[in-house]
């Protein structure tokens, strides 16, 4: 990336290759443990709480998140740094307000997408997981879902470097194929740790699909593919919005918007009437 | 060992003068052994010595309401789901079409409240009782990245003063004559018309901060002297030793016996 320093004898390789090592354990964790729980399928769910398997979806996600920080976290430069705090601040103040709502969606994650767009996948999942611990002072039951946060930001991160912002059209499907995975990683979650899910609106969908007789686990990963994919869009829809709308020179800060073409050229009216479909709230 | 845990959080009775990382420690191992035991006269006692804490420290109210954000919802949407809907269940108490209310469902819902009550109290005591600067100087002097305690401090100072701005922009959009009706598209419009210069002003805030903060040598390697001390002890020192091993016990002991069941 930079020249090789004269002066010093370069310590970047062996620090770059120990992060890429925790970035790969970080993954490999999330991804074990989602195995390990669908394939598990435990007995136990409905079995009285202390399962283990809530034990093991709480260790196994927050183990992961915790690794993927550490592996990125040092890598950020400043501008990307700075700017995290108020992804955060959008997250909590957003989320809160839309959370305890009667509509089914979560609208979470909005600065996490914003980071995810502005600054590249990996950023993006260390705002993820981030947000959910920073989160978790206030809120404790976002904890778990750190994983799920992460891997939301990544995706993110991903659609932007593959250029699915350059057209108004793409980032909402974009965001709906984001929420489809996402909600499927989610669901073991709230099915293993809470029973159920947190909001009064969401909880009215899994009941719905627990009097036809589904499993908890069936009834909420159904919850959360109706759930998820929507929402994910209207935040997608949202981001693109935002980034079309800052000014050039904001956008200069950020090389990966450069490096990747993220945007489209120059007309940043192509958004303007953006589908932001049921996208309601208000102050 | 484990109704220890509890005790030892509720031993010293002033919270200001412990090391942030050992409140951390007895929250989190009280949080991880309740999860682990799923026993609910646990949950209970957890519940009551957190109430206890908080009232003693004087972050009660705070506490409580917080709390009640969260699990009100959440509660009612568990006894909804297990309530009504519970195929597993035999002791049928009521009927009405497909819904059946059954004691097996009730008992699950009221179970899974008071165990997810119990952490999210235990947890919320530590937040509201902790002193941020405290907890931050304590990170860095453990060797955590700097960089995690600035996201961390940035965030809790930076969530009122945007809150702030927030409601400055919305008197600004109303006063330019901005009416916020129950249609859908002027909701979406609203919307736009407030996020839109919030997140400007706050992009371009960020990028003046990260030029100072860069000049302030954020980015250089190399230890750091933190003016604060944050006070700590042998006794503390063992007792947050005593607390992770308590909680990873506990957690090998469940696996174990899950394991050994199944």
């Amino acid at each position: 990336m930079s020249s090789p320093s004269l002066t010093l004898p370069s310590q970047e390789r062996p620090a770059a290759r120990r992060r890429r090592l925790l970035e790969i354990l970080g993954a490999l964790a999330i991804a074990a443990t989602y195995v390990y729980l669908v394939l598990n399928q435990p007995a136990d769910i409905t079995g009285g709480p202390g399962s283990a398997s809530a034990l093991i979806a709480l260790s196994g996600f927050l183990a992961g998140a915790v690794l993927l920080i550490v592996a990125v976290l040092p890598t950020l430069p400043a501008s990307t740094l700075v700017l995290i705090p108020v992804a955060l601040v959008l997250n909590i103040v957003l989320g809160q307000f839309v959370g305890s709502t009667l509509v089914p969606f979560y609208l979470d994650a909005i600065g996490t997408v914003l980071i995810a767009v502005l600054a590249g996948p990996a950023a993006g999942a260390a705002t993820g997981a981030l947000s959910s611990i920073v989160w978790s002072f206030f809120n404790p039951t976002v904890l778990p879902f750190a994983a799920g946060a992460a891997l939301i930001g990544c995706l993110a991160g991903l659609a932007a470097r593959y250029g699915l912002f350059r057209r108004f059209y793409l980032a909402p499907v974009a965001g709906f194929v984001t929420g489809i995975i996402a909600g499927v990683v989610s669901a073991p979650v709230a099915a293993f740790v809470f029973g159920g899910t947190s909001g009064v609106a969401t909880g009215a969908i899994v009941s719905a699909f627990r009097a036809m007789g589904d499993t908890l686990l069936a009834a909420i990963t159904k919850q959360a593919l109706i759930s998820d994919p929507m929402d994910k869009a209207i935040v997608f829809t949202i981001v693109a919005i935002l980034v079309y709308a800052l000014p050039r020179r904001a956008r200069q800060q950020f090389p990966f918007l450069r490096r990747h073409r993220v945007l489209a050229g120059k007309a940043p009216t192509a958004t303007a009437e953006a589908p932001a479909q049921g996208a309601t709230r208000d102050n | 060992m484990t109704a220890s845990s509890p005790r030892t959080a509720a031993g010293p009775d002033r919270p200001g003068r412990l090391n942030p990382l050992t409140l951390l420690a007895a929250a989190g191992s009280t949080a991880v052994i309740t999860t682990a035991a799923g026993s609910w006269p646990l949950s209970l006692t957890v519940i009551a010595v957190s109430l206890g804490l908080s009232a003693a420290g004087g972050t009660a109210r705070r506490v409580v309401a917080a709390a009640a954000a969260i699990l009100v919802p959440l509660s009612l949407s568990l006894v909804m789901l297990h309530g009504l809907f519970f195929p597993e269940g035999t002791t049928v108490l009521a009927e009405w079409g497909p819904a059946r209310v059954t004691a097996e469902g009730l008992g699950f819902a009221g179970r899974r409240i008071l165990q997810l009550g119990a952490v999210v109290l235990a947890l919320l005591v530590f937040s509201f009782s902790v002193s941020v600067p405290d907890l931050v100087a304590a990170l860095s002097a453990r060797g955590v990245q700097g960089r995690f305690a600035f996201v961390l401090a940035s965030t809790l100072t930076l969530l009122p003063a945007i809150s702030a701005r927030a409601r400055r922009i919305r008197q600004a959009q109303e006063s330019r004559g901005l009416v916020v009706t129950r249609g859908l598209l002027s909701r979406v419009a609203a919307f736009r018309l407030q996020a839109v210069p919030l997140v400007m002003s706050l992009v371009e805030d960020a990028g003046t901060r990260a030029a100072a903060l860069e000049a302030r040598g954020l980015s250089n390697a190399g230890p750091r002297t933190s003016y604060r001390q944050v006070p700590d002890s042998r006794l503390q020192r063992t007792a947050r030793a005593v607390l992770v091993l308590a909680a990873a016990a506990a957690l090998v002991l469940r696996l174990v016996q899950a394991g050994a069941s199944a």
